[in-house]
């Protein structure tokens, strides 16, 4: 992994814009922050708030609404999302983290893949935790580790002072040719350890978490406390739409005019009542309770972990800012450690 | 890469099988190795373009032509509308899919036990076991609600032939035998205890007569059960089908009982009493 010195992120930045089409987190004027395209002539700073975006980045390769195939009365044909090569540009540790989960999840989905793999991903380390986050019990963060991304912008301690930009996959050592940098100074591991450690410092111990993972394991939360946090869940999907590793999708068939007809998929919520029900009747999941105990079993339970080495909430912190019934993930973990 | 776009399936003919369920005749178009060496217990997904796609078991196989058969129920949009198409239509196909029933004939006697429409997933077996050389050695109870809700006519006319077959009915007309499948065990188990015990059904019928057969002295570890589960994608993708850590779609339908109880995180049978069996 190359280190590079790199004056303003800003020229980096007009250069993968270049080549590729560059995505960057702006503010809007009402206080919000989103995913915009960013032309290579854009002079605005690269100033990137210590607070995530609403959205992950998770709807870049997982559509929010695909097309999966047509059908034209006789013959079906697959629809594969016409690609251009993209670039997210700052990414924090923690949606980095997600992408490497759902890429293990999508590994065979045709649709995920074709976006995925034209697309650069340059990470972010964070200065300082956001508000809520606790990527650094979960080891998702605050550090963007090396095998979630192409390229990992350094900010500086100081401002006015210089970036440090890490070459993290073949990729991305490409994506830099042309552009004129000089190797980054010696000190660069010390400065994010220095991050690293202000970061953990921020988030604290997070004892609920610990422990709330614990007990799920241990099977030891009882069904009438899973009932009191279904109570307050009022199936809007907001968790799971905002959830950078939620991967629920349901079809949705549409005929079209002359026989024909097609498929789209939409992102599905697991808290939804019917995500579950039959056609018999039967419904496995019929209580708000069972479903929000599911929704925490997919992020914290010990199979999942084992499968894709790493759990599926990455500290984020978002779910906690969207649940109107205050049941994110420190809601849920700190009523699971004290019912 | 997974490619979900089904391929072509014609529907070949339909014929009423049951009071709410019809018996289909379907032909993949250009069947792939993996339609012909489909086992018993798995399943396809069938599409009705522009009107979605559901799950079904296959009742026989398909063959060189790529010829199967399905029974269906009538349950909703879906299959509403796969009634009303006339023979001859265009229909998506996407299979096989998930884990079929274990096969083991040899000289122990086994025990199938279906419930209503549980007896499609399960008429694979029942037909290989009814051609072996010892066909006595499987035992099926069949229960439904009353004789208009049985499923199979044809098919149970010739196994009745070869295998003993309890028919059960919750509403029996006189001469037919009254109550749920559990009520005859102890005369399948009297004339000679089942090394396994192979069952489709409701799930209440199912995790009951699992119980039946582990308090007269069956293994857990001897018990396959086929789950039914709402799924959208037979990938393991969509998310609708999981129980506990697994994904129906993939890992089953069939399950062993110990491993089902396992996933549903109880190590002890659920012992509450079953509100209705079947469908
Ligand atoms: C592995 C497997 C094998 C199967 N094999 C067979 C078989 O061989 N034969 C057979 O007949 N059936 C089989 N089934 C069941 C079959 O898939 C369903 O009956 C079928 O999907 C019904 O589709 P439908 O569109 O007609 O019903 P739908 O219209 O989809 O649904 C009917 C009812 O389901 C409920 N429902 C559906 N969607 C929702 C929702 N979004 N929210 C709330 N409730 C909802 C409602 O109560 C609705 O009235 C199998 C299922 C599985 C999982
Ligand atoms: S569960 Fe909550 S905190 Fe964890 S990754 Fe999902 S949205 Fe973020
Ligand atoms: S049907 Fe989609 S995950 Fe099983």
């Amino acid at each position: 992994m190359h280190a590079y010195s790199l004056d303003r992120p800003e020229r980096l930045r007009a250069h993968l814009a270049a080549q590729r089409r560059l995505y960057e987190v702006r503010p809007d004027c009402q206080g919000g922050q989103h995913w915009q395209t960013v032309s290579s002539q854009d002079r605005h700073a690269f100033e990137p708030s210590s607070e995530l975006p609403p959205f992950s980045a998770k709807s870049f390769f997982f559509g929010e609404r695909e097309l999966l195939f047509r059908f034209d009365g006789g013959q079906f044909y697959s629809a594969l999302p016409q690609v251009v090569p993209q670039v997210l540009f700052g990414l924090h540790a923690c949606d980095l983290q997600a992408v490497a989960y759902q890429d293990q999840f999508f590994a065979q989905d045709a649709h995920y893949q074709a976006r995925r793999q034209a697309t650069l991903l340059v990470g972010l380390d964070c200065l300082h935790s956001c508000n809520g986050g606790f990527c650094s019990v979960l080891g998702s963060g605050p550090a963007v580790q090396a095998q979630t991304a192409d390229l990992i912008l350094l900010p500086p301690a100081e401002a006015g002072a210089d970036w440090g930009l890490l070459a993290a996959s073949a990729a991305g050592q490409q994506a830099l040719h042309g552009l004129d940098l000089a190797s980054a100074h010696a000190d660069w591991p010390a400065q994010r350890q220095a991050n690293e450690a202000r970061v953990r410092a921020e988030q604290g111990s997070q004892e609920d978490i610990i422990e709330g993972i614990a007990r799920l394991n241990l099977q030891a939360i009882d069904d009438s406390t899973w009932e009191a946090l279904g109570l307050r869940c009022l199936g809007c999907s907001g968790c799971t739409s905002v959830c950078p590793t939620c991967s629920c999708f349901a079809p949705l068939d549409r005929a079209e005019g002359q026989g024909g007809a097609l498929r789209e998929r939409v992102w599905d919520s697991c808290l939804y009542q019917g995500f579950q029900q039959e056609a018999s009747g039967h419904n496995p999941s019929a209580t708000a309770g069972q479903r929000v105990q599911r929704f925490w079993t997919h992020k914290f339970g010990e199979d999942f972990r084992q499968r894709f080495d790493s759990y599926g909430c990455v500290g984020c912190g978002r779910c906690d800012r969207v649940c109107p019934g205050s049941i994110g993930v420190h809601g849920v973990m700190h009523k699971v450690v004290q019912p | 890469m997974i490619d979900s776009t089904p391929r072509r399936l014609h529907l070949l003919e339909q014929y009423e099988d049951g009071e709410d369920s019809r018996h289909f005749s379907l032909r993949i178009e250009q069947p792939a190795a993996s339609d012909l060496a489909a086992k018993a217990g798995q399943f396809f997904m069938l599409t009705l373009p522009g009107v979605g796609e559901a799950p079904f078991t296959y009742v026989s196989l398909p063959d060189a032509q790529g010829c199967f058969t399905a029974l269906v129920r009538r349950a909703g949009r879906l299959t509403q509308a796969l009634f009303d198409q006339p023979a001859g239509s265009v229909l998506g196909y996407r299979g096989p899919f998930g884990h079929g029933w274990p096969l083991f004939f040899n000289a122990q006697p086994l025990l199938v036990v279906a419930g209503g429409c549980g007896l499609a997933p399960l008429a694979g077996v029942i037909e290989q076991a009814s051609r072996q050389a010892m066909p006595a050695r499987l035992s099926v109870i069949y229960g439904a609600r009353h004789s208009g809700a049985q499923v199979l006519g044809r098919e149970r006319a010739r196994w009745q032939q070869t295998l003993p077959f309890i028919e059960t009915f919750d509403q029996a007309a006189p001469g037919q035998r009254q109550g749920t499948p559990l009520l005859h065990l102890d005369e399948v188990f009297a004339a000679g205890p089942p090394a396994a015990l192979l069952c489709c059904g409701p799930e209440p019928l199912m995790r009951a007569s699992a119980e039946a057969c582990l308090q007269r002295g069956l293994r857990a570890d001897r018990i396959w059960l086929s789950l039914e589960r709402r799924m959208h994608c037979a990938d393991g993708l969509c998310g609708h089908c999981y129980l506990g850590s697994s994904y129906v779609c993939q890992d089953g339908p069939t399950y062993r009982y110990d491993r089902y109880l396992q996933l549903l995180g109880r190590s002890s049978p659920i012992s509450q009493a079953p509100p209705a069996l079947f469908c």
